[in-house]
Order: structure tokens, then C-alpha cells, then sequence
């Protein structure tokens, strides 16, 4: 039984036919990273398979069962979301932020309880970042907002976590910390959908990747395999070359870089 | 900590302003005969002070039903404010914004012009304030399935608003100006005069229990602050959360009108003070909310029948004292209102 998958899916957007027959086989614990130039709908696709949008045809297939017929609780306990920024208008403490992922399991009108606090204050002390708790969440850097998001989905108990450009707007070092970040969790049995701009995050991370285009899934497998010299060309209408690297790891090196 | 000693605070200041709400006004009561008496009635302790029956009657008939819609007004107007501020993420937004008070305005003048029941004018004010606000969510609905939602209502509401004024100047026109358009003029000046018993006792529970829903909202008011997307990834039924929310607050804000006519300001201030006070978490926000509205209104309905001989429009009197607060509150919004 397929685990997390999308059959021949088909999304339009206001008349805007934006996917057009897509197939993606999500096999449980695997990293995920969808490829693709601007506006190719990586996003849409993600939104799609969060649930948060309904495909023109086609489903999305969470454990054997369409995922229209998991109650939004359901749902949330199965997947979380990781966005690529929240925008926080009010002063919450990083705490507050991870304890928003029990909301879908807590009574109408109470306080958190004892234990959603000690689950959402574990989630933190995974992640080390339980020094942060009392800190306000526009006060902390971008790098550290978004370990606070993804403590939030631990805590929310989802197994699968979606990610949009998780490293878009992080300083080398954080981007780096981020996907070593993912590869442990990916080894304690979590499953990462992720879309990225970057190959070569791709190839750190490893696993498997779609390369989308104009609506369609130009290319997929495993990642080293199918990230070529000439795909990554295809889809981001570069000049790059795929030099590989002693230890067997290839690097991308874009054509006006002298490498004499 | 410090939450809990500035709610005890709000808390006696709420309970000292009502109880010296009750003693002022033409007749005035000294303190200590008025506790006697409270005492007497309420407890059954010690003995009746003099003039039992005069004082009753201005105290339990006259003055405390006008108090009590003061401090369910003042409540329920500040936490429909504070719940909109909250739900459109805007701290400008008041609870008009939806156009509910400009649909409760025409409704009560309508009223006034066509029927000659207080009853009447009570229910075509309640009726329009409902019209409004679902024709501003219809205009939502037609141009966004999803999406900028917010931005949408926000534009549905100034539509509904503009709509139900430009009715309102209609009726005054064509209203008796005689007759009808002084009581109309009157009644969007906003006053608490009218208020007895009876009009207490039918909107009193309404009030109360929207109000208390409302300000127990606030979690989830909290969620939907961080965007649509990631409130439904969480697993909340954003769509009727807000619905709720906003039919919430549409209930205490039309019942207002139906109380006391148009009062404005006090939904965009008090917000504003309390969340200077207490912070944006809306959980401890909106009860915060709750408390100062009551306290403040009940302050400022009482120098308005009081200080001079005439009774001042209490929509007047919340407008002069609410400018010059809402100028001052503007100088945090360079700090980003907290």
C-alpha cells in the first residue's frame, strides 16, 4: 500500500491551468524535494497535498485513504505544515508558537494542558532550542523561527512534514544546520515533502526528487541519479556544470566560473 | 503575575464605579446610606435607612438597570472590537467595520419613522445591523473563493457601510422634521435614558453570554492572526471560526444600538489601552477588553448624566474623550502597536 502519493492530479486556478497530470509516490520516512523554476506550482502542489486546496481532478492518497475523507483533525495529526515565513502580528513567545501545533487537540476554551506543555517544551529541547521558549518570536532570527515552526509540527504529532523553500531566507550557516536538521529527523522515521531552489540542497539532503515543469513532472528518481548536468539545465535555463567531487559528491559549477 | 494584579485592579475599579454611579445624579445618595440599603435589600442584614421606598425606587428601578446596560455595552463593545482588531489583524479596525452599526443606525431610524413602538424600532435596528453585515460578506463572497479573505471583507464592509449611511441620509430626508427626525437625530447621538427594566431584561442575556463566548475566543482568535493556510494546517476550521466570530460580535454590536443607540469609539480605544496594558495575546486581551469597556463607560455615562443639567448624548461624550486617547495611542504605532 502506497503510503502518500498523487495520481494523475490536475489543478486549475481561476481558469489558470497551473498542473497538468501530475503523479508523486511518497514512500514513508523518505525526504522529498520538489525542483522547479518560479511559478512552475511547486507551491500549488504542496498546498495540494496538505489539503489546503482541491484538485480539478485527481486525488491525494494519505495511507490508502483520500484525503478529503480525514476530518481536519485527522489530518493535522498526520501532516503538518512548515511555511516559508509566518508572519506573526502579535507578541508571542516562542512557547505560545510551538503550543499552537496542540490546538487541534485541545478542548474548546481551555488552556493548553500539562501535558500539551511538556510534549510542545520536548519538541523544543529536540531541536535545542528550548533556551528560546520566553523569547518573542519576531525577536528571534530567521534561522531559529524556523526550528520554532518545526518544533511546532513535532509537537503537533505529524509524522509528515511539508515544507515550503524551508532555507529561503537563512545565512549559510542556518541553511546548512536546517538540512542536517531534517536528515536526523528523516532517520527517526519522519517524512519530508519539501519544494527547493537550490539542487545542490537536493543533493545534500539525498532521497528522492520530481523536477517540474510547465505543469508536468519533467523528471523523477532518486536524487544523485536523475540530477544531471543537462536537467538542471533544462529546467532553470542555465549553463551549469555537474563536476564530481573526489568523495564522490558532485558540485554544481555555473559556466562563467573560471575553473582553469 | 502581573496580569492577575492589574485584573483585580480593573476588577474593584469596575465595582467602585458603579457602585458611585448609583449614588450620584439629581437625588444624591451619601455613600454609607446607599450601602446601608444595598445591604438591607440585598443581604437582608442591619436595618432600612430612611426613605426606604423613595430610595429603592431610584436606586433598583431607575438608576442600576441603566448601569448594568452601561457595563454590558461598554463590555460587549470593546471585546467586538478587540475581536476584529484581532481577526483582521488590524489595530485601526473597529467594530463597524463590517457595517454593522451603519445598518443598525438605518434600521432605528426607519423604525422611528415608520412605526410608533420603542419594540419596533429596537427590531428593525437589530434587523439591518444583520443585513449589513451579510451584505458585506456577500460582497466578499462573490469576488474571492479564497485567498485574500480579510482584504476582501475589509472591502465588502466599506461597501455595506457606505450603502446603509446613504440610506440613513434617505430617512432623514424624507422623515417628519418635526416630529420623527429630532428622535432620529437624537437616538444616533447615542443615549442611555431610555434603558429600563424591561429593555434590560430582554437583551441582558444575549449580551452576557456572546461576551463571555466571544472573550474565551481568543485562542483561536490567535490562530488565525498567522494566515489562513497555516490556521488550517494546524487544524482549525478556520472558515468557522471567523464566522463565528464574526457573528459574535455582530450580535453584541447590534444589540448595542438597540440599547443605547450609536456609541462610538469605544470599540477601537479601549482595545487599544488594554493591549498597551496586558499585551496582543487575545487570550488575556479580550477578557481585559471586557472589563475596562464596562469600566470606562460606565465612567464616562455617569459624567454625562451628571455634570451638567441637561444630559449629555453619550455618543458625544465617547467621541470627545476617545480622539484625543486614540491620538495618543497612535504614537505606538510606531513601535508596530505592540
Amino acid at each position: 500500500m502506497s503510503f502518500y502519493e498523487v495520481q494523475n492530479l490536475h489543478f486549475s486556478y481561476n481558469e489558470k491551468v497551473i498542473l497538468k497530470g501530475i503523479d508523486v509516490c511518497i514512500k514513508e520516512g523518505s525526504i522529498v524535494s520538489l525542483l522547479g523554476a518560479n511559478g512552475t506550482g511547486k507551491s500549488t502542489l504542496m498546498k495540494l497535498f496538505l489539503g489546503l486546496l482541491h484538485p480539478s481532478s485527481g486525488e491525494v492518497i494519505l495511507k490508502g485513504k483520500a484525503l478529503q475523507h480525514y476530518s481536519i483533525k485527522e489530518r493535522a495529526s498526520h501532516i503538518s505544515y512548515v511555511p516559508q515565513s509566518t508572519h506573526v502580528a502579535f507578541a508571542f513567545c516562542a512557547l505560545d508558537i510551538v503550543l499552537m501545533g496542540r490546538i487541534a487537540f485541545e478542548s474548546w476554551f481551555k488552556r493548553a494542558s500539562e501535558a500539551d506543555v511538556i510534549l510542545a517544551r520536548s519538541a523544543m529541547e529536540r531541536l535545542g532550542i528550548l533556551h528560546l521558549e520566553k523569547r518573542t518570536f519576531q525577536t528571534l532570527s530567521g534561522g531559529e523561527k524556523q526550528l520554532v515552526l518545526i518544533a511546532r509540527s513535532l509537537a503537533q504529532g505529524a509524522k509528515i512534514l511539508v515544507m515550503d523553500e524551508p532555507v529561503s531566507g537563512l545565512d549559510y550557516g542556518n541553511q546548512l544546520r536546517l538540512l542536517e536538521t531534517i536528515i536526523t529527523l528523516s532517520k527517526e522515521g519522519y517524512t519530508f515533502l519539501k519544494s527547493t531552489h537550490f539542487p545542490e540542497h537536493a543533493l545534500m539532503l539525498g532521497g528522492y526528487t520530481y523536477a517540474l515543469k510547465d505543469g508536468y513532472v519533467l523528471a523523477h528518481g532518486d536524487t544523485t541519479t536523475i540530477l544531471t548536468e543537462q536537467l538542471i539545465n533544462e529546467l532553470y535555463n542555465t549553463n551549469v556544470m555537474l563536476k564530481q567531487t573526489l568523495c564522490g559528491y558532485p558540485v554544481c559549477i555555473p559556466a562563467f566560473v573560471n575553473t582553469k | 503575575m502581573k496580569n492577575s494584579f492589574l485584573f483585580g485592579l480593573i476588577v474593584v475599579s469596575l465595582g467602585a464605579s458603579m457602585l458611585i454611579s448609583l449614588a450620584l445624579g439629581r437625588y444624591e445618595i451619601e455613600l454609607g446610606t446607599l450601602w446601608q440599603l444595598l445591604v438591607w435589600k440585598v443581604l437582608n442584614l442591619g436595618s432600612a435607612p430612611h426613605d426606604v421606598t423613595l430610595l429603592s425606587n431610584i436606586v433598583f428601578n431607575i438608576r442600576l438597570p441603566r448601569i448594568l446596560a452601561v457595563v454590558l455595552v461598554g463590555a460587549a463593545l470593546s471585546v467586538s472590537g478587540g475581536a476584529f482588531q484581532a481577526m483582521f489583524v488590524n489595530p485601526l479596525v473597529s467594530p463597524g467595520i463590517l457595517g454593522v452599526l451603519a445598518g443598525a443606525s438605518f434600521g432605528a431610524a426607519l423604525g422611528i419613522m415608520i412605526s410608533n413602538s420603542w419594540l419596533g424600532v429596537q427590531f428593525f435596528a437589530f434587523l439591518f445591523g444583520f443585513i449589513a453585515v451579510l451584505a458585506a460578506l456577500g460582497i466578499a463572497k462573490i469576488y474571492g473563493r479564497s485567498g485574500a479573505q480579510t482584504i476582501l471583507l475589509v472591502l465588502g464592509g466599506v461597501i455595506s457601510s457606505s450603502l446603509f449611511s446613504a440610506l440613513l441620509s434617505v430617512v432623514k430626508f424624507v422623515a417628519d422634521p418635526y416630529n420623527k427626525l429630532p428622535t432620529i437625530v437624537y437616538w444616533l447621538m447615542g443615549s442611555f435614558s431610555a434603558v429600563d427594566m424591561k429593555t434590560l431584561a430582554s437583551v441582558a442575556l444575549p449580551l452576557f453570554i456572546s461576551t463571555i463566548i466571544l472573550s474565551l475566543m481568543g485562542k483561536y482568535l490567535n490562530i488565525l492572526s498567522l494566515g489562513d493556510d497555516d490556521a488550517k494546517a494546524l487544524g482549525v476550521r478556520v472558515t468557522w471560526v471567523r464566522n463565528s466570530a464574526i457573528l459574535l460580535a455582530t450580535l453584541l454590536s447590534t444589540l448595542t444600538v438597540v440599547v443605547a443607540g450609536m456609541i462610538g469609539w469605544v470599540g477601537l480605544i479601549i482595545p487599544h489601552i488594554a493591549r498597551f496594558l496586558v499585551g496582543a495575546d487575545n487570550r488575556i486581551l479580550l477578557p481585559m477588553c471586557a472589563l475596562l469597556g464596562a469600566t470606562f463607560l460606565v465612567i464616562v455615562d455617569t459624567l454625562c448624566r451628571t455634570s451638567m443639567s441637561i444630559e449629555i448624548p453619550i455618543g458625544i461624550a465617547t467621541s470627545l474623550i476617545g480622539i484625543p486617547i486614540f491620538v495618543f495611542a497612535l504614537r505606538n504605532a510606531k513601535k508596530g502597536f505592540v
